[in-house]
């Protein structure tokens, strides 16, 4: 039975069905084939899954599905490829992508375009799933342009807003440049190696004969596909303005699933990563760097959304840390960790946001502990999860990466360390910062809006319970040892070992202390804060402005393109060059034909002496010549 | 045979003759008779080549010609008709109802 | 210099000071019956030439049916406008001109050519009336008939304007 192909054509079967009759036969049908076919598919992962830990810890089912193309004697197939890796990442796509279409039925209630949203949403989870299954790189590339699709048509899906639909736009884009990479990376190991296996690659990778190309050269350009989709500097700055769409979609495709691709396909091809230090150490470099950047703009953006978002972009900074360390399955670890809590956190936002009919502004919430209380209590073990606070899924995962980040025989170093420490305060500063403000303070909502505070439906609430358990009790699977068989573990350097436990207490401390301070400067309002903004004006426009990246590409690539479009190709080529040349061929034609049609007479006799001297020339000619 | 150079003579004076009347005279029924003056022009220009390559097909030619011109009046005598019906002239100036 | 080379020449300037008149006369009558008189002396010449069957149907033909029918309209037509009063158009030097220099060109061709005399021991076939008929309708007679189309299609063809005209007018 070709249960692969099952599970990646479930959503496929959804999308057809939503896109093409959706609208006709009613919500009812969409929630239930939109619902229903993810919630198969998961089932039908789950069947895999058992099937994959009867066959053994480093085995793999491999399944062909269609042979897609043949080039003389080489095959481009259409096969699907499922080891313990891809098995943690379809089952957190599928799992968690079920229960936000679940959480979606609720929240997308009577939007106009309900059929389409479903659509776009299994659409969504089809290329995902082509994604993580499958086993050439091609195929890979498929899902992950298709990832890009679906969450361009997501970001933009209310594109009467023209503020969304340019978001929508600039995502696409930016991913573009990252798929420049990724696709050059391609070419690159089809050229040497003449497959696009990512088991076959790595093995080439791996075995005695190294394959005659730079390994660190194609790891960064797979890198540089990877920094595209999963919003690491420099093309980060896609993620927080996705925000723009519905919000079920900010926690499915911008924080649990499609964001985390490019951490897989480094996890995946790990066996040219393996053999690259230097690639990794640009990777670890970026991650870090993103990680600390993206933090600190955390810290003063005043949107729910965004700080969620900016909080994204810097776990994912995060996962790279760890990859670029070596410690792969430590990464996908924090993948599977932040897939719930991040899931949650958004999903709970979302909740807060559909209560008050909209509002995004933390600075005009506050005081909804009491008024949503499921909403809240879920969030703030989502929040105590991402901050780190034991024994909660997010401080397991978070305490390796900085562990392998010290001391990691691939690269560790104390820096690491230190940034990403530094980094896991911020985290918990912000995220209980924004518990504080958008829960517990004094209400700073307006009345009519007070008014209307309400409870979500149990749709919403019931996956935001299941997520929360999830985000407190995930961090007891030990994923980095399951997934050893097919991951390697760098082996951390002998000297270090003693710190671990010290370190653990470090990283406990930090999320305390980051807790601490948030308590300490929010828990009477915006008053604090607002005072430690004024004192460091400057800093805070910096951040607040997050370092004014999107106004220097503006103004270092926007502009120019903008003004060699503008004048080279629009005003010198087109309107001068091609349209005046048609122009001034028509007006030559008009001028000559005017002048041409005062010979028309209408006479008669000057047309016959016109023959004739016609007839003239003729013989003056022919004479000449006979 | 010095005579068939002189027909052949007379045939291009007519023909020229005739051209240029129907560049030059006013009246449209002169013009149409210019014209058949050119073929008369004509059909002596090929009774002359008949009888110089000593075979049928000038003559032949003629017949033919005096067809076409039986036809030609047969057409144009109408058209000059309706012409000078609705212009109420024969002027052949007055004609320009195609001026470009 | 036989009587047949005088009458010949004679027929010659005959049908040129025809053409003449033809261009300097004023009345379309006097043009008529100037080209009368052209087709009547290119017959003479023709039947001097010994082409008989050209020289007959020359006449029968031209001066019978077409310049007749020319004269009946010319009659028929009474209009008075400028172009009976005034003899030539605004385009008479342009078009003198235009002739001359056409003549210039074919004169200049024609000066280069020599009409010699049939080769010796050709037989000249004979145009007196019934051989030719008889050699015609044996070689040409398909032309011959294919022209009776071209003809139906003028009598179509006159009929139609006539109609025409007759709808116009009301």
């Amino acid at each position: 039975m070709n249960l692969l192909t099952v599970i990646v054509l479930l959503p496929l079967a959804g999308f057809v069905l939503n896109g093409l009759l959706g609208r006709r036969l009613g919500p009812t049908f969409v929630s239930v084939v939109g619902c229903g076919l993810p919630i198969l598919a998961f089932l039908a992962t789950l069947e895999a899954f058992s099937t994959l830990q009867l066959t053994g810890p480093d085995a793999a089912l491999i399944e062909h599905a269609y042979q897609w193309a043949a080039v003389g004697d080489r095959t481009f197939d259409v096969a699907f490829y499922f080891d313990r890796l891809s098995a943690v990442m379809t089952l957190i796509v599928t799992g968690v992508g079920s229960l936000i279409h679940v959480y979606s039925t609720g929240y997308m209630k009577g939007d106009a375009s309900y059929a389409r949203y479903f659509a776009y949403l299994n659409l969504f989870l089809f290329f995902m799933l082509t994604l993580v299954l499958g086993r050439s790189l091609l195929v890979c590339f498929v899902g992950w342009e298709g990832v890009g699709l679906a969450s361009y048509l997501l970001i933009g899906f209310w594109f009467e807003d023209p503020a969304k639909a340019a978001a929508g736009k600039k995502a696409f884009i930016t991913n573009r440049i990252g798929d420049a990479g990724f696709l050059l990376g391609l070419f690159l190991l089809y050229h040497v190696l003449g497959t696009l296996n990512m088991d076959e690659i790595n093995a080439a990778f791996g075995g005695p004969v190294a394959p005659a190309v730079s390994a660190s050269l194609v790891g960064v350009l797979l890198f540089i596909g990877a920094t595209g989709k999963s919003a690491q500097i420099p093309l980060h700055v896609w993620l927080p303005d996705a925000m723009a769409g519905p919000t079920p979609v900010s926690a499915l495709i911008h924080a649990a699933t499609m964001v985390t691709a490019g951490v897989y396909l480094v996890a995946r091809m790990h066996g040219i990563y393996e053999h690259a230090p230097l690639a990794s150490q640009v990777v670890a470099v970026i991650g870090v760097m993103t990680a600390f950047f993206a933090a600190t703009i955390a810290l003063v953006q005043t949107d729910i959304k965004k700080v969620l978002a900016y909080s994204t972009v810097s776990q994912l900074g995060l996962m790279f840390v760890a990859l670029g360390v070596g410690a792969y399955g430590v990464a996908v670890f924090h993948v599977y960790t932040h897939a719930f809590f991040k899931a949650c956190l958004f999903l709970g936002a979302g909740s807060v946001i559909h209560a008050l009919g909209g509002e995004q502004d933390i600075r005009k919430m506050g005081g909804l502990a009491r008024r949503i209380p499921v909403t809240f209590v879920t969030f703030a073990i989502a929040t105590a999860a991402i901050a780190g606070i034991p024994p909660l899924a997010g401080f397991f995962s978070k305490d390796e990466i900085l562990w392998f980040a010290f001391a990691s025989g691939y690269g560790g170093s104390t820096l690491l360390w230190v940034v990403g420490s530094a980094t896991a305060l911020m985290t918990s500063f912000y995220m209980f910062r924004l518990l504080w403000l958008t829960f517990l303070t004094p209400s700073r909502m307006t009345h009519e809006v007070e008014h209307h505070v309400h409870e979500s439906p149990w749709s919403m609430t019931g996956v935001l319970v299941v997520l929360a358990f999830l985000s407190a009790v995930g961090g007891f699977v030990h994923v980095p040892e399951f997934l050893e068989p097919v991951l390697p573990l760098a082996t951390a350097r002998e000297s270090l070992e003693h710190y671990e436990h010290t370190l653990v207490y470090v990283a406990v401390a930090v999320a305390v202390a980051g807790f601490l301070a948030a308590t300490w400067l929010y828990r009477g309002g915006l008053a604090k804060g607002d005072a430690l903004a004024a004192r460091f004006p400057r800093l805070h426009r910096v951040l607040g402005g997050k370092y004014f990246i999107d106004e220097l590409y503006d103004a270092v690539l926007g502009r120019p393109l903008h003004w060699v479009s503008d004048r080279v190709f629009l005003r010198a080529g087109d309107r001068f060059v091609i349209d005046g040349t048609l122009h001034g061929l028509a007006a030559t034609t008009r001028r000559v034909a005017g002048r041409l049609g005062s010979i028309e007479t209408g006479q008669l006799q000057w047309y016959v002496a016109m023959a004739v001297l016609g007839i003239v020339g003729c013989l003056a000619w022919v004479w000449r010549h006979v | 045979m010095a005579d068939l150079q002189v027909l052949l003579w007379l045939s291009f004076v007519l023909f020229g003759i005739g051209l240029v009347g129907v560049m030059v005279r006013r009246n449209a029924l002169v013009m149409l008779m210019c014209m058949e003056l050119m073929l008369n022009a004509v059909i002596l220009a090929l009774v002359v080549f008949s009888l110089r390559t000593a075979t049928l097909s000038g003559t032949v030619l003629v017949f033919l010609i005096f067809v076409v011109a039986a036809a030609e009046i047969a057409i144009a005598i109408p058209i000059v008709l309706m012409l000078s019906r609705q212009k109420r002239s024969l002027d052949v100036e007055g004609y320009d109802s195609l001026k470009g | 210099m036989s009587i047949d080379t005088v009458l010949l020449y004679f027929f010659v300037v005959a049908a040129l000071a025809g053409g003449v008149l033809m261009l300097v006369a004023q009345h379309p009558m006097r043009v008529a019956l100037a080209l009368i008189a052209v087709m009547l002396s290119l017959a003479g010449v023709y039947a001097m030439l010994g082409v008989h069957a050209v020289a007959v149907f020359q006449v029968l033909i031209y001066v019978g049916a077409v310049m007749v029918f020319m004269v009946y309209v010319i009659m028929l037509l009474d209009v008075r406008d400028p172009s009976f009063v005034v003899r030539y158009g605004r385009l008479l030097l342009p078009g003198v001109a235009l002739g001359t220099l056409l003549a210039t060109v074919l004169g200049l061709g024609m000066a280069q050519m020599r009409v010699t005399p049939a080769a010796a021991g050709v037989e000249t076939p004979s145009y007196l009336v019934r051989p030719f008929s008889q050699e015609f309708l044996q070689q040409y007679w398909l032309h011959f008939e294919l022209t009776s189309v071209l003809l139906v299609a003028a009598v179509v063809a006159a009929i139609a304007v006539i109609k025409s005209g007759r709808r116009q007018d009301g």
